[in-house]
């Protein structure tokens, strides 16, 4: 069935993890009786497993929603939900698909209130031009307080408290009021129906049997099975096999036109061929004169970490894992490093951490393979004393991995990314909260009330400082209330230093970290105790130093150790014996050597964890 | 490089020269009953101090009966029923002479001189005891008394081994010992009055609480004590244990390694003082013929029949062992069936591994023909980093290497 366009609303739900947003899709689902009630499960718009298990959206998705308003005499409407991915790693990926609606739902828990992300991804709603809804959620739990969130949602985006439409999507209560809102205020797309045929590509997934599914929203013209269509960005040319809506599982159609919104398959291989804000548009003459939609970016790793098998006979399989990844996941990146301590590996870069933590997990859960990753870093840019003999220019480096950076004397500078990051928090714990941004080497842009009891924190931040335990820290630090979002900044000069770590005088790459010169000591002391902890005792003193450069600045011993050795054979049990050294000579195995000394594998990951963790106090 | 001169792969395990059958022949008899059962205690134990008299005394005659039985069974099976399948046929069916005997437990002493006299006359009546043979009989010194060695003596015991543990009273209670601490001196006096030959104590060392001046005292009364041999053993908590649980719940410090190195430095002070010779890790002797034998056949990876609840066997590569429970164990050999619980037969790699565990705890080391095959490069590792050393072709732990013997094997094994 086709729709008139005027009958077409496209809208999205924006949203804070928990606040509802799934079981909103849910309800809708049901509401609009897509769903058979057997085959319904919790958040059914979240594939992947790590998504409904985390209670995020990592992947966009899209689902078609034919409904008819009561006493609506003019037939159907065709609601799509765009469902956005929840995090701010993804807030590209967010933009992308907001660009694909008319019209946003801002969905709030009425216990927790706005939060950072809400605020920040609402803003991209406003400056993409939807209309928004505000809806209150959750109004049947007694820790509700819809009337202070209502005042506190409508002080933000404009108009009156009494506009906020309060529903409880947990049982479906105020939930028909949002489908007529939707109906009612989203305006219909606008688009030429006769013009070249453009569509803006909001998501694209691997399908081990199909190859990439396209999700995309049509902007002008029409798309058909057998069109042999250009991807804008990559080049990618190739005709339509199969073309289809979500209602919500994949249903073939025939066409889709101007406001419309589907996924298509076209033997892409690789999703890296179809990248989020990308224009698909026809093949053949004339292809160049068709504008490119706006807004299409490259996605740029921010965070990077070396990724290595703990057992060097899976580096063959890491790497067709990460190629299998990488298929799926555009946005990720990884080249093959090695490191005197961990052998061969992978240096992988990541939209964010969460980005790093979901892929890391994925490696672990689909592919099964032991690994170690070091503290994750960002990327530098270096500028070299020496200029480039051919431009005249300063020669610039960009450096991921802290082994890359050049000795001191040869820097003229280096420069870190930034961030600027937005966090709201009650006001009790703004001062907590002021402290750990300025420990943090923040600089404090601005401070706002949008209600009483809420500050609006804005401060500059080395992106290198927030991405280890940041967030947590400002959790604890709020009792969980308060919230993070942020937008990457510019690259501004700083103090940084190498800080080296030795074990019995030889540097241990895998250790070594780019800080700023005024938290080098502090990360050096840390470092040196935590390792004296981790690494057992050996045969001889082992020195553990931090330096920087030539100069040590700190210092700790792990005394040679003096006793291994088994009790005696109790009555000629040697069998038990000989199990118990077998099991020490497997826990020798799992230690990397490192020069002559023996460090486990333990040591590499909780070592920088703990590193970064006790810099901060 | 290497220590060994070229001779076939085997020939460590076909030929050696005073390793594996070359070492001798021994019975080991188990009898698992205590008063009480001590807080870092893990082996085989029944206690039985809330019995009456009367109910213990026929618990023990049960047990030795199932004892000689057990042994009798043992013994009728043949040589190669238990020995490893792939050396079976190549193997002599006649059982050796026997060259050590060893009762221990458990509380053997608590059986009394006549049934304990029983058990070890068993061993003479199943198989053919060398003579000179040395026979050892663990012995508690509260149970301890002149009659009780007199009708061991009579049996054929010629050594004892007395648990003193410790001579300082805070020690003795922390390690829930009910013993006073005068008391192993007098019993060690009354089983040389007796005409026990050989005498040993057994002590721990490294135990929490224990001071640097209480271990060197306990040292002190032992040579004053005059025996001939002294094993002390660092005390080792295992998990299973009330000590484990202890220290798992932080109400016991766990053991300090480097007050347990420090303790054996001290022993190795003051016993090679008094003229004992430290012949392997936790043994002293004066001198060589005063050697436990039991024991070097087990670090020389001798063969040796287990009798009796919880007693391991070794037979040419070939390792069973007996159930740990009493109850079970009576239950099985009443019923004419087998009490044992369990077998492994070992590959070439595992028995070299024992070779070397074993034979390195021996200040002598490995005679140059009983080495398994080292790979050079391990070898060499393990020399560089001081923990073995050759000498006159033997394998051997360095004087640091000793004490530190779990490393020094993992890094000579595949």
């Amino acid at each position: 069935m086709t729709y008139a366009i005027d009958r077409i609303r496209n809208f999205c739900i924006v949203a804070h993890v928990d606040h509802g947003k799934s079981t909103l899709a849910d309800r809708m689902l049901q509401l609009t009786e897509l769903v058979d009630p057997r085959k319904m499960r919790d958040q059914y718009l979240d594939k992947m497993d790590i998504e409904r298990e985390r209670g995020i959206t990592i992947k966009a998705q899209a689902a078609r929603l034919p409904y008819l308003p009561l006493g609506e005499a003019g037939g159907e409407y065709l609601l799509n939900l765009i469902d956005t991915p929840g995090h701010v790693d993804f807030s590209y990926e967010v933009s992308r698909a907001l660009n694909a609606c008319e019209g946003a739902v801002l969905l709030v828990d009425a216990a927790q209130g706005m939060e950072a992300q809400t605020i920040a991804n609402l803003y991209l709603a406003v400056e993409a031009d939807l209309e928004i809804i505000p809806v209150l959620n959750k109004i049947d739990l007694p820790a509700a307080r819809p009337d202070e969130v209502a005042r506190e949602i409508a002080s933000i985006i404009g108009g009156e408290p009494e506009d906020v439409l309060r529903i409880s999507a947990k049982t479906g209560e105020g939930v028909r009021e949002v489908l007529d809102a939707i109906v009612d205020r989203v305006p219909p797309p606008k688009g030429d129906l006769d013009g070249p045929p453009r569509a803006l590509i909001f998501d694209s997934i691997y399908d081990p049997y199909r190859g990439t599914l396209v999700y995309f929203r049509v902007v002008d013209g029409s798309f058909r099975p057998g069109d042999k269509i250009h991807l804008m960005a990559t080049g990618f040319e190739g005709e339509i096999d199969d073309l289809g809506v979500h209602s919500p599982e994949e249903t073939p159609i025939d066409a889709l036109g101007v406001g419309e919104v589907g996924v298509l398959s076209a033997a892409i291989k690789d999703v890296a061929q179809a990248k989020v804000g990308d224009t698909i548009t026809l093949a053949g003459k004339g292809w160049e004169a068709v504008p490119r939609l706006p807004g299409y970016r490259e996605p740029l790793p921010m965070v990077f970490s070396g990724v290595y098998p703990i057992d060097s006979d899976d580096f063959p399989q890491l790497r067709e894992a990460l190629d299998k990844l990488r298929l799926n996941d555009a946005s990720f990146s990884f080249e093959p490093e090695t490191s005197a301590a961990l052998g061969f590996g992978f240096r992988c870069g990541f939209l964010g951490l969460l980005h790093l933590e979901i892929v890391i997990e994925r490696l672990d859960r689909e592919f099964d393979i032991p690994l170690i990753t070091t503290a994750p870093s960002v990327r530098y840019r270096v500028v070299m004393e020496r200029d480039d003999p051919e431009t005249g220019e300063p020669r610039v480096l960009s450096v991921s991995n802290p082994q890359d950076l050049p000795e001191p004397n040869q820097i003229r500078a280096i420069e870190e990314p930034t961030v600027l990051a937005m966090i709201l928090t009650p006001s009790e714990y703004v001062g907590k909260v002021m402290q750990l941004c300025e420990g943090r080497r923040g600089t404090m842009i601005a401070m706002d009330y949008p209600t009483e009891e809420r500050v609006e924190l804005r401060y500059l931040l080395p992106l290198a400082s927030i991405i280890t335990d940041f967030f947590d820290t400002l959790k604890s630090i709020s009792r969980g209330y308060a919230s993070l979002d942020y937008e990457i900044g510019d690259y501004v000069a700083a103090d940084l230093v190498r800080v080296d770590l030795l074990l019995n005088g030889e540097p241990v790459d895998a250790f070594s970290a780019i800080v700023h010169r005024d938290d080098a000591y502090a990360f050096g002391r840390s470092m040196v105790e935590t390792l004296k902890e981790l690494i057992p005792r050996q045969m001889f003193d082992v020195p553990v130093q931090a330096a920087i450069g030539a100069k040590i600045i700190a210092r700790e011993t792990i005394k040679a150790k003096r006793k291994d050795v088994l009790a005696k054979c109790y009555g000629g049990d040697v069998s038990r014996k000989r199990k118990l050294l077998e099991k020490q000579k497997e826990g020798k195995k799992k230690m990397k050597s490192v020069g002559s000394v023996e460090v486990p594998q333990e040591a590499f990951v909780s070592a920088l964890r703990s590193g970064s963790a006790k810099s901060d106090s | 490089m290497s220590p060994l001169p070229a001779r076939a792969p085997r020939a460590w395990l076909t030929e050696p020269v005073e390793s594996g059958p070359s070492a001798g022949f021994g019975v080991y008899l188990h009898v698992p009953f205590c008063h009480h059962r001590c807080g870092y205690c893990d082996f085989a134990t029944a206690a039985v101090g809330d019995r009456g008299a009367d109910d213990q005394q026929a618990l023990f005659v049960r047990y030795v009966t199932a004892l000689t039985t057990d042994l009798g069974h043992q013994v009728a099976a043949g040589r190669r029923a238990h020995a490893a399948a792939a050396d079976r046929d190549a193997l002599d069916p006649r059982w050796p002479e026997v060259t050590s005997v060893f009762v221990g437990g458990g509380t053997p002493t608590l059986l009394g001189g006549p049934l304990l006299a029983d058990v070890v006359r068993a061993v003479g009546r199943e198989l053919d005891v060398a003579p000179g043979a040395e026979v050892t009989v663990e012995c508690n010194p509260e149970t301890a008394s002149v009659e009780l060695f007199a009708a061991l003596v009579d049996a054929g015991v010629t050594r004892v081994s007395m648990g003193a543990q410790s001579f300082a009273p805070h020690v003795l209670a922390t390690l829930e010992r009910g013993h006073t601490p005068q008391r192993p001196v007098e019993a060690i006096a009354q089983a040389r009055e007796a005409g026990i030959a050989e005498l040993n104590l057994d002590l721990i060392y490294g135990t929490p609480g224990e001071t640097a001046a209480d271990w060197r005292r306990t040292l002190e009364t032992v040579l004053a004590a005059g025996t001939d041999h002294v094993s002390a053993y660092a005390l080792t908590i295992h998990d299973n244990t009330a000590f484990g649980r202890a220290v798992a719940a932080g109400r016991l410090p766990t053991v300090d390694e480097d007050v347990q190195r420090d303790r054996f430095e001290v022993a190795r002070e003051v016993l090679g003082a008094g003229g004992f010779e430290h012949y392997e890790v936790s043994n002293w002797s004066l001198g060589p013929a005063r050697r436990s034998r039991h024991n070097l056949l087990y670090w020389r990876h001798g063969d040796y029949l287990g009798v009796g609840v919880g007693a391991h066997a070794h037979l040419t590569g070939r390792r069973w062992w007996t159930t740990r429970s009493t109850d079970r164990y009576l239950a099985a050999v009443e019923d004419g069936a087998s009490p044992i619980a369990g077998s492994e037969e070992l590959t070439d790699t595992e028995r070299a591994e024992e070779r070397l565990l074993l034979g390195l705890r021996l200040r002598d080391g490995l005679h140059p023909n009983d080495v398994p095959r080292i790979e050079p490069l391990a070898l060499a590792d393990a020399m560089a980093v001081g923990l073995v050393e050759t000498a006159c072709g033997r394998l051997r732990c360095t004087e640091t290497g000793w004490f530190l013997l779990d490393d020094a094997v993992t890094r000579l094994l595949p």
